[in-house]
Formats: C-alpha cells, sequence, structure tokens
C-alpha cells in the first residue's frame, strides 16, 4: 500500500510537469511585434495617464486636507464644496468661461440648389464630438443640451437626439467652454483644421467658427442621472 | 493499479486547469526533468516486478535524476556544450531497457498464468 501510494505522488507530479509543459508548448506567450514608434506611442499614452492620475490623486490629497483641517462641525460644509464639485464635473452646474461658438449651417449651395434642409446625423455628431475630444475642453453645449460624459447621441424615431432631446434642424449653435483663453484658441485652431468640414459638407452642412471669446455660458444639464449599474442599498438590508 | 492512475489524472487536471506556464528558455530543462521523472518511474516499476523495490532508492533517484537532468543542461547551455543530449541520451536509453524488461516479465507472468489456471485459482482461495 505505501508504495502504490508512492508511485501516486510520483505520478503526479509528472502529470503535473507534463500538463505544465503542455500548456507551455501549446500556448506560447505572444511575442511582442510592435516597432520602436508604436512602443512610443504606448509609452506617451500611458505618460499621458501616468500625469492625468497624478493630477487626480493632487486634487484628491487636497480634497483630504480640507477634510482635516476643518473642525468637526464644518465637516458639513467641505463636504458640500465636495458635492459642488462633483456637479461641476458632471456638468450639472451652469458653466461660464472662454471658448468658442460654432454654427452649423446648412450650405450655401443646398440653398441655392433649393435642396431640402436635413437633420444633422447622429454619426456626424458624434464624429464631431470625437474631433473635439483631440483638444482639451470643459464643458459642451450642442444645441442648447449640455454634453457630458454620460449623455448620449442617439436616433430616436428619426430624430437625432442629445440626452434624448431632438437637436433641431440647422441652422443651431454648438459652445465651447475652456479652462483658458489659450485652450479655446487650440480648439478654434485644431476645428480649422480638421477634416471634419468636409464630412459636414457631405451632407450639406457647414461650420461656422468663432474666434475664441472671453466669455461664454452653457447652461447645465438639469436632468437626474440615473446610474444602472450602482443602486443604492436599501437600509436595514 | 488505480490509485498511482488516479494520481496521474490528478497532476494532468492540476496542471491543465491551473494553465501554470514557464518561459519559452526553460521549457528545454523542464522537458528533461519530464524524462528523468520517467526514467524513475519505469525503474521503480522493474524493480517492484523484480522484487528489489526500496523505497528510498525510488524516492531518492526520482528527485535527484530530477535535479542532475536539469543540473547538466544548465551547465551545459552556460558551457556552449550540448550536455543536456547526454542526459536525454542515458535517459531514453534505460527507459527502452527498462520497458523492455517489465514488458518480458509481465509476458512470462501472463504465460505462466495462462498455462496453468487451476494452480493460480487454487492459490486464490487459499
Amino acid at each position: 500500500m505505501r508504495r502504490q501510494l508512492k508511485f501516486t505522488a510520483v505520478l503526479l507530479i509528472i502529470g503535473f510537469l507534463v500538463a505544465v509543459q503542455y500548456n507551455t508548448i501549446q500556448k506560447p506567450e505572444e511575442r511582442d511585434t510592435r516597432d520602436m514608434w508604436a512602443i512610443r506611442n504606448d509609452l506617451s499614452s500611458e505618460k499621458k495617464l501616468h500625469s492625468e492620475l497624478l493630477s487626480e490623486i493632487r486634487s484628491l490629497d487636497e480634497t483630504i486636507r480640507t477634510y482635516e483641517s476643518l473642525s468637526a462641525e464644518n465637516t458639513g460644509s467641505a463636504l458640500k464644496e465636495t458635492v459642488d464639485k462633483l456637479h461641476d464635473e458632471m456638468g450639472m452646474t451652469d458653466k461660464i468661461g472662454p471658448g468658442i461658438i460654432i454654427e452649423v449651417e446648412p450650405s450655401p449651395e443646398s440653398i441655392a440648389l433649393g435642396a431640402d434642409i436635413e437633420q444633422i446625423t447622429p454619426d456626424l455628431l458624434t464624429r464631431f464630438v470625437n474631433e473635439l475630444n483631440r483638444v482639451k475642453w470643459s464643458a459642451l453645449e450642442i444645441d442648447g443640451k449640455r454634453y457630458t460624459t454620460l449623455s448620449s447621441i442617439r436616433d430616436i424615431n428619426g430624430f437625432t437626439t442629445v440626452n434624448g432631446l431632438n437637436v433641431s434642424s440647422p441652422p443651431f449653435t454648438i459652445k465651447v467652454v475652456t479652462d483658458t483663453i489659450e485652450d479655446g484658441e487650440k480648439v478654434y485652431n485644431t476645428l480649422h483644421a480638421s477634416t471634419i468640414h468636409d464630412d459636414f459638407y457631405l451632407d450639406n452642412l457647414i461650420l461656422k467658427i468663432s474666434e475664441p471669446k472671453e466669455q461664454i455660458e452653457v447652461k447645465g444639464w438639469k436632468e437626474e442621472i440615473h446610474n444602472l449599474q450602482l443602486k443604492e442599498l436599501r437600509k436595514g438590508e | 493499479m488505480w490509485l498511482p492512475l488516479l494520481g496521474l489524472i490528478l497532476g494532468v487536471a492540476f496542471g491543465l486547469l491551473s494553465d501554470i506556464q514557464i518561459p519559452q528558455v526553460y521549457s528545454n530543462y523542464l522537458s528533461i526533468a519530464i524524462l528523468a521523472a520517467l526514467d524513475s518511474l519505469f525503474g521503480g516499476v522493474r524493480a517492484s516486478l523484480q522484487q528489489v523495490y526500496d523505497d528510498k532508492i525510488f524516492i531518492t533517484g526520482f528527485f535527484f535524476n530530477i535535479v542532475l537532468a536539469i543540473g547538466l543542461a544548465f551547465l551545459g547551455v552556460h558551457l556552449g556544450l550540448d550536455l543536456y543530449l547526454a542526459a536525454i541520451f542515458a535517459f531514453g536509453v534505460r527507459l527502452f531497457q527498462n520497458i523492455a524488461i517489465i514488458r518480458r516479465i509481465l509476458l512470462a507472468n501472463w504465460t505462466e498464468k495462462s498455462k496453468n489456471p487451476e494452480a493460480n485459482s487454487g492459490n486464490e482461495r487459499k
């Protein structure tokens, strides 16, 4: 019996070794075939992420310091400050700052030819937002509807909507608020240089981009935000 | 008979399910280790069939052979000499010899059993 146990142990080890060897041979690690520039690109995006995380950590540290420096009775106001800040980040407050105004209008050619003026398509609007995301901006309003990270641009019953509200037919305005006037200039230059104009022109639309202005106001998004992933825990459960 | 087989199945299942992988560089060492382990195993089976089985020799031989084979291969890599071939040769030849001996013993047992089944069944009744 003892002999059998020994053989069992030995066979167990052999089986394990064979299985590991099989794993290694069958599923070799994927070779890294990126070239120098691809790796550099990845590195730069990681560095960007790193600096973003660092700045986030710094702001959170500041919040912690505020909490600590305030006395017990003032904790409420510190909490309120945080809530306000979060509301601000979510785009629920009105925002005033430097920025640019973009007018979306039907192209003069389509007017001359008497073509029907059609609503902007969700694809084009999404493309525009993506193009805008190349640069830094702090608030965006599309035809009076505040666009946040939680917003959706989609087709509902044939109408293009932002946050579930119809976007009116051109002409309408898009407002972009930035943190600084320099950022506003960057948005302005990027949009001017981008090929998005061609995409708009294919849909018989043109973009009129204003020079960066000192003060622009966008409205907050007053709707309640429904979080579908996180649910509140009921008390007593 | 069944217990060692169960051990083998358990070992393979554990290895496959745990999805452990070793770097490609070391896969040579592992294959030599497997060869050494198999050599010890068949040596053990042969010894037990020849009634000369010893626990200590089997267990120490098992681990010592594995370590020796890996060490030899490692040394070979560092000396720029294919020493692992020596291990493969030695274990391979021994493996075949052991399996041949096991086959002969099993064959002899089987022919003996089929020649006088009465004697065997009589033995069993005892």
